[in-house]
């Protein structure tokens, strides 16, 4: 089928693909069309354009205000998309933002889904991606199969915004781990101890995670370019803890991390992974 | 001076009365109409709307909730404003929000002065609140008559939005300074030590301030009367770690004192003084 596609990033580029690969047929827009001249896809003058085009919609972007342009603003896919077409948006943004869109989307018949993902470019490369959904569960079930061709775990969380809501949890506790196992790292290594060795006993133990296996690795290698930019994660958590203040809930950890991320954008490493969060605990 | 002055909370009309004993000639309008009766009884115009309370005044204040009041407030001023109008707000509210609306005025010939206050109730009523202004030298110095009348320690601190960076760094200094007078105290009854003393002992050496004698006062007599509500020290905190975020500044401290009065406002504790956060340290310690 005919699948619109917009922001083709490290994680949207990849995912994009494996829709191809599936045979289905890309149309895609970009505010810079150049970037994207060698992709096997349709490009479209405008969301609006490619939204008349397309039954189904990605979208992978940085920002609720960029994905809220994108589905209402000045020539958006709203303008183009028909009734009971369905716009899946997988960046991460407010489960605020996100019901705001599904709910003017709905005035005009067009289904929305908050669809965020966690896995990072790996994952996205992979097509091991784990995707949170939000909306109708009925149309989750139609686009079921292009969502099993990107990722492994597709789990209808709730209503729109819900999917978000489990983004923002899923991104406290993986960045929360970033810093303990920089924490620990740092530890190590002032002592005198090798990170290696360290990381290695760990990962057969209680500590045991994910997080301590890929990061832990770039860690002890210094391997500091990006995966994820950690200015990603520095937004995230803008969100998060707006999120939390909204519903007067206390989220002391998070608020000490989302610090050191303030110090990892202050220090010049937005554009580096995560894993900086390293040299952030080095530099104090 | 003919003044126009917006919004009439606890602070707002105690602020316009004391204009009013200045001998200004006061123009008063308020979102909820009855607010403005102990204004008009005073002595005070009456206004339908805040861009009437701006016509033919020479200073328009604003003294409202949050930044967008405080942008539809001032942008009815701008439509009838005399020329060389000073629009004085002093609310508190972002300094990139201040640094916004004084652009959007300029554009219309208004100066702005952003100028919150500190003092809290007592401090307006008394007219001895401390303001911190930031803005043109002009405006400021056309502005500084009334200030006299609201306030005692007047500081023209900078350029736009520089009044409420000044803000924000006292909210920083006073939200750590409660959360560390009120885990003093919890750290001490959790000992078996008498408060009281160990607040009296302090006060003779290098912790002595304003907050341990005052604010330290009220945790002892259990008095969680506002004051100062928690809920808004955490807005104003809110204003901090907003800041912080986009400019990539480090704050592990407020962070932490922000979350401690987020829980207040989802535990209940919104309404009261910001000194009840000893009470939200007790339950966590279980000395209830």
């Amino acid at each position: 089928m005919k699948i619109g596609f917009i922001g083709l990033g490290v994680m949207g580029r990849p995912m994009a693909l494996h829709l191809h690969k599936a045979g289905h047929e890309l149309w895609v827009w970009a505010r810079r069309p150049e970037k994207i001249a060698d992709f096997p896809a349709t490009v479209c003058a405008t969301p609006a354009e490619l939204g008349r085009q397309c039954a189904v919609v990605f979208t992978v972007v940085t920002s609720s205000q960029d994905v809220e342009t994108l589905a209402l603003g000045d020539n958006s896919l709203s303008e183009g998309l028909a009734p009971d077409s369905v716009l899946i948006d997988c960046s991460t943004i407010a489960p605020e933002s996100a019901r705001h869109i599904a709910a003017e989307l709905g005035k005009k018949g067009i289904h929305f889904l908050d669809a965020p993902v966690s896995g990072g470019a790996q994952g996205a490369i992979d097509a091991t991606l784990a995707i949170m959904a939000g909306g109708d569960a009925a149309v989750l079930e139609r686009v079921r199969p292009l969502l099993e061709c990107l990722g492994k775990r597709i789990v209808h969380i709730g209503p729109n915004g819900a999917g978000q809501v489990a983004k923002a949890c899923n991104q406290m506790i993986m960045v929360a781990a970033i810093e303990a196992v920089a924490e620990a790292m740092r530890l190590a290594q002032a002592a005198g101890v090798d990170c290696a060795k360290v990381k290695q006993a760990l990962s057969g133990g209680s500590a045991a995670s994910r997080v301590l296996d890929v990061m832990g690795e770039r860690m002890v290698k210094r391997d500091f370019a990006a995966g994820i930019e950690a200015r990603l994660h520095h937004k995230d958590f803008g969100l998060v803890l707006e999120a939390a203040r909204k519903s007067g809930v206390p989220v002391p950890l998070t608020a000490a991390v989302s610090q050191q991320l303030n110090s990892l954008m202050a220090q010049g490493m937005g554009r580096d992974d995560t894993a900086s969060l390293l040299r952030v605990l080095e530099s104090g | 001076m003919k003044i126009g002055f917006i919004g009439l909370g606890i602070m707002g009309r105690a602020m316009a009365l004391n204009l009013i004993k200045g001998g200004h000639e006061v123009t008063v309008w308020a979102r909820r109409a009855e607010s403005m009766q102990p204004l008009l009884e005073a002595g005070a115009t009456g206004a339908g709307s805040a861009g009437e309370a701006a016509k033919g005044v020479e200073l328009v204040i604003s003294m409202v909730a949050d930044a967008p009041d405080v942008a539809e407030v001032m942008r009815a001023v701008a439509q009838t404003a005399q020329p060389g109008l000073v629009a004085v707000d002093m609310s508190t509210i972002a300094p990139a929000a201040a640094q916004q609306i004084g652009k959007d005025l300029a554009a219309a010939g208004v100066d702005f002065i952003d100028a919150p206050v500190s003092g809290g109730e007592v401090g307006a009523i008394a007219g001895t609140l401390s303001i911190m202004a930031g803005g043109s030298e002009a405006g400021f110095a056309r502005a500084k008559p009334a200030f006299e009348c609201m306030g005692k320690n007047i500081i023209h601190v900078g350029e736009s939005g520089a009044g409420q960076v000044t803000k924000a760094a006292n909210q920083i200094v006073t939200g750590m300074g409660v959360l560390a007078v009120a885990e003093a105290m919890a750290f001490a009854s959790k000992n078996g030590v008498d408060r009281s003393k160990v607040r009296e002992a302090l006060l003779g050496g290098f912790a002595y301030s304003k907050i341990l004698e005052n604010h330290g006062q009220r945790m002892l007599d259990r008095n969680f009367k506002p004051g100062f509500k928690s809920w808004m020290h955490e807005k104003d905190l809110n204003i901090v770690m907003q800041t912080a975020h986009e400019l990539g500044l480090c704050l592990p401290g407020s962070a932490a004192t922000a979350q401690m009065f987020n829980a207040m406002v989802g535990s209940g504790l919104g309404e009261e003084d910001s000194i009840a956060v000893l009470k939200l340290l007790e339950r966590l310690s279980g000395q209830e």
